[in-house]
């Protein structure tokens, strides 16, 4: 694949994103330790983040940390609000953007120069307009590959801007700790440690075989590639995330097989709605659970091919719950969560029958249009009707 | 239990009754073959719990009893013995059949007949008869528009239902719909029920001869018989899409088509796409265009006369569910039903009594 001898690849990576806009919309919480999310902590601002409270962390030992913090719940509907309005900011700036996540994206600025300027102009103006348009702080790496703009931009946070020249990227690479190497987690950070190896430089100093030996062959070649700074992958225009979910936490009262079916019709109806409005469509509907003594399940069924039919997606995770009910019977279910993955673009797609006159593609066109112009509760089934839908976040890695 | 049976008529009933053999490995004797005696006849039985298969091969039997057999093991070795007579001693002692046949000998381990399911009595069963031809054509002509998707159970199955004068069929895996209506002679009862698409792709198989189909429904199962040969199948429960609703009133566009033609057009351009990439119809004025185009591989074209008029239609379909389409009609012509890119189309072939109903693939732009 052709790499350019240019650095003009973006990765734009929105800082502490939920904080953040927490902060804008108010300022009381401006200058102050805000956590987002009363149990896990979700996001944490830059000043949370110098108690080392991070992301993931339980909302006590957060607490205990930095016990002045401010805690707010977290208000979803708003930071994709600010997400879609970030990327417009991207979609102005060039037409290459590969969007990473709901914070994060990259972005190919090659051909730009003559009508907006060199590569770091050209991120200059991007945070001045996120910041301008969103109101939002947001740290640009601009670099020749992907990987070398992620880890500029992981390097500048928060608020920052860092162009790797292409004639420095090694000198740039070598001194950093091994955990800024892109699929170094704690664990593969602590097995390279053990052996006395703590940055860049000293990985690419062993040989591929060596670190294959230590850490498995497809690690171990990634390491070795991304130490020598070899990423030839391009910027894939649209290739966004690879699933579309949603879940709720149902507390640990028993519940009725009804009540939990209500929960499933309630997620599926809001994970079609978003998968529609992006225009997607996938074929894999999982279903997670989550029980009484915190274990998990994931279940999960491939279809023929991709829908974001709200009918044929609760068809489907209906038969999931129904083959995982003997084990919720026995273990109490305390959180369902349904995705769609293997994410496809919806066109072209296979179009489904419309079963009954009241399930069909028209149907969930005429639903989407009402939500969007009333709100996500103007309209709802009466199945869900004074049944509180609760907190339904976004479905988190777990 | 000691039994003496022509080789030939035993590989042949073998075959028959091994098609409900499990191959599924998680129930042992699921895998085994019932072998009983009845008088003169040796039963033969299989089932994997979804559908059994039982009959008969004339025999001579000394002692009674009944036996499970490897199913695979026995149906190979059978066909390879080398002597036209085959004897089957069950030593129950020993847990173990003597096979023999000329010079070869085996020796099988068994499984306990009383372990192996109870089949459902054929006897309780009140039962009709169905033409064999109409019942199979009918099958054969809706078949694979049923799911083999077993998230679904419903759409696994062929709704089957029997009234005044005639036999309809329907199956769809919510992406095309097949219809067919069969006239039938003699006296039916009303009936109405879903069979497993699979079962009766099986009955196809294994009725090659006799006039009639005995069959009845009892309880959850239906029952077959055909030439020697009775097959039970359980009844998916539910309910079936109300098929009649999604056949559209009235079209924009009915053009006949050269059936043959169209179908070596799509066969062709087939050729040229990915699984679940659109073959592309354009419709204009006096010409129908067939396009494939995928990303990796290339681009086919091709076009025919067709007797269209009006404003030009683009719509894609996928080509499996074309094809199919084209090949369960039956006659020259095909009669090819048109709304719009995003709504339903419908083929016909010479008459009324078969439909199939298939929706486009949203094409870009």
């Amino acid at each position: 694949m052709f790499v350019s001898g240019e650095a003009t690849i973006l990765h734009a990576d929105l800082d502490a994103f939920f904080a953040s806009v927490e902060q804008r919309d108010d300022p009381r919480l401006r200058g102050r330790s805000v956590i987002v999310g009363g149990g896990v902590v979700l996001a944490a601002s830059y000043e949370a983040k110098a108690y080392g409270i991070h992301s993931a962390m339980g909302g006590r030992q957060a607490r205990r940390l930095c016990p002045r913090a401010i805690v707010v719940e977290p208000r979803f509907s708003v930071y994709a609000e600010a997400s879609k309005a970030v990327y417009r900011v991207f979609d102005d700036t060039t037409p290459l953007v590969e969007g990473l996540s709901i914070d994060e994206a990259f972005l190919d600025v090659r051909g730009l120069r003559r009508l907006a300027g060199t590569p770091a102009e050209i991120a200059a103006r991007l945070k001045r307009n996120v910041l301008e348009r969103v109101g939002l702080p947001i740290t640009v790496g601009v670099a020749r590959t992907k990987f070398l703009a992620k880890v500029a931009s992981g390097v500048a946070k928060p608020d920052g801007l860092l162009v790797v020249p292409p004639d420095r990227e090694l000198a740039f690479l070598h001194p950093l700790g091994v955990e800024r190497l892109w699929g170094v987690g704690p664990v593969t950070a602590q097995k390279l440690r053990s052996r006395g190896i703590t940055t860049v430089g000293q990985v690419a100093r062993l040989d591929e075989a060596v670190l294959v030996s230590m850490l498995g062959r497809a690690a171990g070649r990634h390491l070795h590639a991304l130490a020598h700074n070899r990423d030839p992958r391009p910027v894939h225009v649209g290739r966004r995330r690879g699933s579309i979910g949603s879940q709720r936490a149902l507390g640990r009262r028993p519940k009725t097989a009804e009540a939990v079916d209500a929960v499933l019709v309630g997620l599926v109806d809001r994970v079609t709605r978003r998968m529609r409005a992006a225009g997607r469509i996938g074929r894999t509907v999982v279903l997670r659970l989550r029980f009484d003594d915190f274990s998990r399940a994931t279940r999960s069924h491939t279809l023929p091919f991709g829908t974001a039919h709200t009918q044929t997606v609760l068809a489907t995770a209906r038969g999931l719950l129904a083959v995982s009910m003997p084990m919720i019977e026995r273990k109490g279910v305390t959180l369902v969560g349904v995705a769609v993955a293997n994410l496809q673009n919806d066109v072209p797609a296979q179009l489904v029958l419309p079963f009954d006159r009241s399930s069909g593609s028209a149907l969930d066109a005429a639903l989407d249009e009402v939500r969007a112009r009333f709100g996500p509760t103007a309209i709802t089934r009466a199945v869900l009707l004074g049944r509180d839908q609760g907190l339904t976040m976004p479905l988190l890695p777990d | 239990m000691k039994i003496t049976v022509r080789r030939d008529d035993l590989v042949q009933r073998l075959a028959v009754v091994s098609r409900a053999v499990s191959t599924r490995a998680t129930v042992q004797i699921l895998s085994g073959i019932l072998l009983r005696s009845a008088g003169d006849d040796l039963q033969l039985a299989a089932t994997d719990m979804e559908l059994s298969l039982r009959t008969t091969v004339p025999a001579q039997i000394e002692g009674d009893g009944a036996v499970v057999v490897p199913g695979r093991r026995l149906v190979e070795l059978a066909k390879l013995l080398p002597s036209e007579e085959v004897e089957i001693e069950h030593r129950p002692e020993e847990s173990v059949v003597h096979v023999t046949s000329g010079s070869a000998s085996y020796t099988l381990h068994t499984y306990n007949a009383e372990d192996f399911p109870r089949l459902p009595e054929l006897d309780a069963v009140t039962t009709f008869t169905v033409d064999r031809e109409a019942l199979l054509e009918t099958v054969n002509r809706v078949a694979r528009s049923a799911s083999r998707d077993e998230s679904r159970p419903v759409l696994t199955g062929i709704l089957a239902r029997f009234e005044a004068g005639k036999l309809v069929m329907a199956a769809t895996d919510s992406y095309r719909l097949s219809v067919k209506e069969t006239e039938l002679g003699g006296q039916v009862p009303e009936l109405e029920a879903i069979i497993p698409a699979r079962a009766l792709q099986e009955l196809t198989r294994i009725a090659q001869s006799g006039d009639e189909v005995e069959l009845g429904v009892h309880e959850n199962q239906v029952v077959f018989s055909v030439d020697g040969i009775a097959m039970t199948t359980r009844r998916i429960d539910g309910q079936f899409p109300n098929y009649r609703q999604l056949l559209p009133e009235s079209f924009e566009h009915e053009l006949a088509l050269p059936r043959n033609e169209l179908l070596d057009v799509v066969r062709r351009a087939a050729v040229m796409i990915e699984r679940t990439s659109p073959l592309q119809l354009r419709f204009a004025e006096g010409e129908l265009t067939v396009t494939a185009r995928t990303h990796e591989v290339g681009e086919s074209k091709e076009s025919l006369p067709a007797p269209f008029t009006g404003d030009p239609l683009e719509i894609g379909f996928n080509a499996d569910f074309l094809r199919d389409g084209l090949e369960s009609v039956t006659g020259d012509e095909v009669r090819f039903k048109l709304i719009s890119p995003l709504r339903p189309a419908v083929l016909q072939g010479e008459s009324d009594d078969f439909t199939y109903l298939v929706m486009p693939i949203r094409l870009p732009g």
